[in-house]
């Protein structure tokens, strides 16, 4: 158990060790001192309470799109398609939120999370079921659904959802009462947060306690051997592909009502390709994934004010930020491979 | 020099080779002469894959050498067995599918205009010619400009052959050569080998098909327990002399009197008419049917890859049937999901234990309790109790009596007797009223095979059925209350004795009558 822990923590720790090198060298080359810089990145991202908060609410859509990404990641099904989910998600949520009447007043919350999460499990539903039934490659189904979500909310919001009062590319503000409550005014930190706790203890708690949480570590480690002992794989697919559409949806709905409070073209910076960054770097164990989207916050959340009390370009973390991705994503290969040998019929 | 006619191309002298406890091979000599086809027979197990790894340069023999154009040699690996002019043709063919057949038969020795390194120009005319002329020569007829993925599987063994012979290879190991192939195809084959032959080719071939040898061959070396146990020239021996062979001198794994009372229980398993037709590269099985009773073990004996695999699976449910219908206690089960098969009493011993039977990298306990996970006590309301979980876990494994050291460790740290032990507790908990068992010792020491053996046993004096596919045919007669043999897909006889059958059932696997 204990080399189990010790080959966990490497496995999160060197990505970030080796990302530090690589951009350490980088600010040599420009002539600065790196732990001048790291520690001000530091300073900047937990340096005191509205900091942290800052931090923290950077990390929330990951919390979100990580776990929606490591319930189909550690089954084996390689959905990208987190992103496509959490844009349909949070459309769903913000156009209810303001379209039905403010009078329904806090109802509003169980209604919109609940489109979101029905509206993000159809859109994952259909590449599940394209692979499960006729082995349509996920990888390509969910990438190309993302381009379609972008491409269908872009089209809502510059048409029929778009703002009356506003020039471009928004949708009306969604009602007060529908605002999700700010958790350290001012900071933007809000309930999101705490939800997306929540959903990741119940990942937690349904790899460990569900039989198809069970049944989705097997056919993530071999199909063959799940298809003997009696587990449906096709099934098995496609719910995890749901559960995962829910997921992200409702990480969409928390987004949309606890932070931009309307929905725009600039929706999700890539929230959901960085949560899947974060789902690997965390070896798609729930702590990691807590840890890692706190990570990703933080260089988020200081990227945005280093510049401002430094002479360092915001590019710098970004390019910590993108050997972090490289390193974690390293274990994506090997994924894949187990999957290959699982797959594959000896003789 | 010319080499005489009466060298010896490729040989080995008193090999031995161990992995860790197991003795591969102990003690293998052999001698192909130079332009010879020689084959090498016996069953899974016997010795052959290792000592072609060591004939390739693959492994390095604890003991003994390997012996090239008359001189013993110590190689370092297949590239330098390739310098020696020794090829292999492995089952699994090395051509990318997506390149046409001519790229594939240079790829890695391109032929150039020019030595510009990186820029050097691929000169495909000269190409085309060597293709053609090798082609020419041992009378294949093979399109060169086709897609690899698009040709049939014969024609790509032709491919692997001839780029071989392009390298310079003048003795080819092949391993199998028909294991994947059509009658007819065989045929194709093997007046292609005649061919090579007559140009002075000298060919290895392992099998484990005797008709095949003696149709082929002009030496036959007979391996078993990682021994060679008979040499002969084909035309000084017969079929049956090379069955006994092969699986004479078994170790005596106590033959008990096999005859059990009860052969007259309840039928549990009924198979109508099944039959099962596949568009890939597997045996298709027609019109099989078959009973087993309570209390009765019925063995189904067949060389490999003559349908016993897919019989099982059809009736695992892991495999499509075109026609007929498979009966579990008297309920129709041919539509039936395999989860919906096991909860009628369906127990499934994998003959593909790393691969079906585990899942090596899960848990101990995941593997033993698999199948188990949605029922109580492991799942009560959609619930998965842990503690439970563990619970049924060491309880099994203790039944069994598995030797593993925590029940967390992956199911691969635990030796293959072992590993089977624990795919037989996960599958007799629960009551099962049938168990398929396919190639249950397949990989297990001496003393595994003993408990494995025993464990069969005791669940038919117990009262279940057992259907019994193995390639091991003394494991067949000391087992089995019955032994049906099945042979290109059908089945074509039955023993109700079977102690003392063996060169009766040999026969019939071999020729698919006994004749």
């Amino acid at each position: 158990m204990s080399s189990n822990v010790a080959s966990r923590s490497i496995g999160i720790l060197l990505p970030l060790v080796v990302s530090l090198i690589v951009s350490g060298a980088v600010l040599l080359a420009i002539g600065k001192n790196p732990l001048d810089v790291f520690g001000l990145i530091a300073t900047e991202s937990f340096g005191n309470p509205r900091r942290i908060a800052a931090t923290l609410s950077a990390a929330t859509p990951l919390l979100f799109t990580a776990v929606a990404t490591a319930i189909c990641f550690r089954s084996g099904v390689f959905n990208v398609g987190v992103e496509g989910a959490f844009l349909v998600g949070g459309l769903a949520a913000i156009f209810l939120g303001f379209t039905l009447p403010a009078t329904w007043g806090f109802a509003l919350f169980p209604v919109c999370f609940l489109a979101a999460a029905l509206i993000g499990a159809i859109w994952l539903y259909v590449p599940g079921i394209l692979l499960a039934k006729f082995e349509v490659d996920e990888v390509v189904s969910t990438l190309m659904l993302n381009f379609i979500a972008v491409a269908i909310t872009g089209y809502l919001v510059n048409g029929p959802l778009l703002s009356p009062l506003s020039g471009n590319n928004v949708t009306p503000l969604i009602h007060e009462v529908a605002y999700l409550p700010r958790l350290m005014p001012p900071s933007t930190l809000h309930a999101g947060f705490l939800i997306g706790l929540v959903c990741v203890a119940a990942y937690g708690y349904w790899c460990r306690y569900t039989p198809a949480g069970f049944e989705g570590a097997l056919i993530g480690l071999n199909q063959r051997f799940s298809r003997a002992v009696g587990i449906s794989v096709p099934r098995t697919i496609v719910g995890v592909m749901i559960l995962s559409g829910v997921i992200a949806g409702i990480g969409g709905a928390a987004h949309g009502m606890g932070q931009m409070h309307r929905f725009s073209d600039g929706f999700s910076p890539g929230y959901g390709f960085t949560g899947m960054a974060v789902a690997l770097l965390g070896r798609n164990h729930p702590i990691g994934i807590v840890l890692g989207a706190i990570l990703f916050g933080a260089l988020a959340s200081a990227g945005t004010t280093i510049q401002l009390f430094s002479n360092i370009p915001l590019d710098l973390v970004n390019i910590i930020q993108g050997t972090v991705m490289i390193f974690a994503v390293v274990e994506l290969g090997r994924i894949s491979l187990r999957r290959k040998k699982g797959t594959a019929n000896a003789n | 020099m010319q080499p005489d006619a009466r060298s010896v191309a490729l040989g080995a002298v008193d090999l031995h080779k161990s992995y860790g406890s197991t003795k591969a091979n102990r003690g293998i000599s052999l001698s192909v002469m130079r332009g010879e086809i020689h084959a090498i027979v016996g069953e899974n197990g016997a010795g052959k894959s290792t000592l072609m790894r060591m004939l390739q340069g693959v492994e390095r023999p604890d003991s003994g050498h390997v012996v090239i154009a008359d001189k013993q040699v110590t190689l370092s690996g297949p590239a330098e067995a390739l310098a020696q002019s020794i090829g292999m043709v492995h089952q699994e063919f090395m051509l990318a599918p997506d390149l046409t057949l001519l790229e594939n038969l240079v790829l890695g020795e391109e032929p150039v205009t020019r030595h510009w390194g990186p820029l050097s120009r691929i000169d495909w005319a000269k190409a085309l010619r060597e293709g053609r002329e090798l082609a020419d020569s041992i009378g294949a007829q093979i399109d060169w400009h086709r897609r690899t993925s698009s040709v049939p599987v014969h024609i790509l063994q032709f491919v692997e052959i001839i780029r071989l012979l392009r390298r310079g290879c003048n003795v080819l190991i092949l391993d199998e050569p028909t294991a994947v192939l059509a009658p007819p195809q065989v045929e194709e084959l093997f007046d292609l080998l005649r061919n090579l032959r007559a140009n002075g080719t000298t060919i290895l071939f392992i099998s484990h098909k005797i008709g095949e040898v003696i149709a082929l061959a002009d030496q036959v070396t007979v391996i078993r327990q990682g021994k060679t146990v008979f040499q002969s020239a084909i035309v000084d021996t017969t079929g049956p002399e090379i069955a006994s062979h092969i699986v004479r001198d078994a170790p005596q794994v106590e033959t008990q009197p096999a005859a059990s009372p009860t052969v007259n229980g309840e039928t549990v398993l009924e198979l109508n008419g099944l039959t099962a037709r596949s568009l890939e590269k597997s045996q298709s099985l027609e019109s099989i049917s078959l009973k087993v009773r309570e209390g009765e073990i019925l063995g189904i004996a067949g060389v490999s890859g003559n349908g016993q695999g897919e019989l099982v699976e059809c009736i695992a449910g892991l495999r499509e049937i075109s026609a007929g219908s498979i009966l579990l206690q008297g309920a129709d089960i041919t539509a039936e999901t395999t989860l919906a098969r096991r909860n009628r009493g369906l127990a499934y011993v994998s003959a593909d234990r790393r691969h079906e039977g585990l899942t090596t990298a899960a848990s101990i306990e995941t593997n033993v309790v698999a199948g188990s996970h949605r029922a109580p006590p492991i799942a009560r309301s959609g619930i998965l109790s842990r503690k439970n979980l563990r619970q049924e876990a060491s309880k099994r494994l203790a039944a069994l009596k598995v030797v593993f050291g925590k029940v967390t460790d992956p199911a691969d740290s635990l030796s293959g007797g072992n590993q089977q032990k624990l795919v037989f507790a996960r599958e007799s908990a629960g009551d099962p009223k049938l168990m398929i068992a396919s190639q249950p010792t397949r990989g297990v020491d001496l003393n595994g095979i003993a408990a494995i053996h025993g464990l069969l046993r005791d669940f038919r004096d117990q009262g279940g059925a057992v259907l019994l596919a193995s390639e091991e045919l003394d494991e067949l007669l000391s087992l089995s209350d019955r032994v049906v043999v099945i042979f290109e897909g059908r089945l074509v006889g039955e023993v109700t004795s079977p102690a003392g059958a063996m060169a009766q059932i040999g026969q019939m696997m071999v020729q698919g009558d006994a004749a």
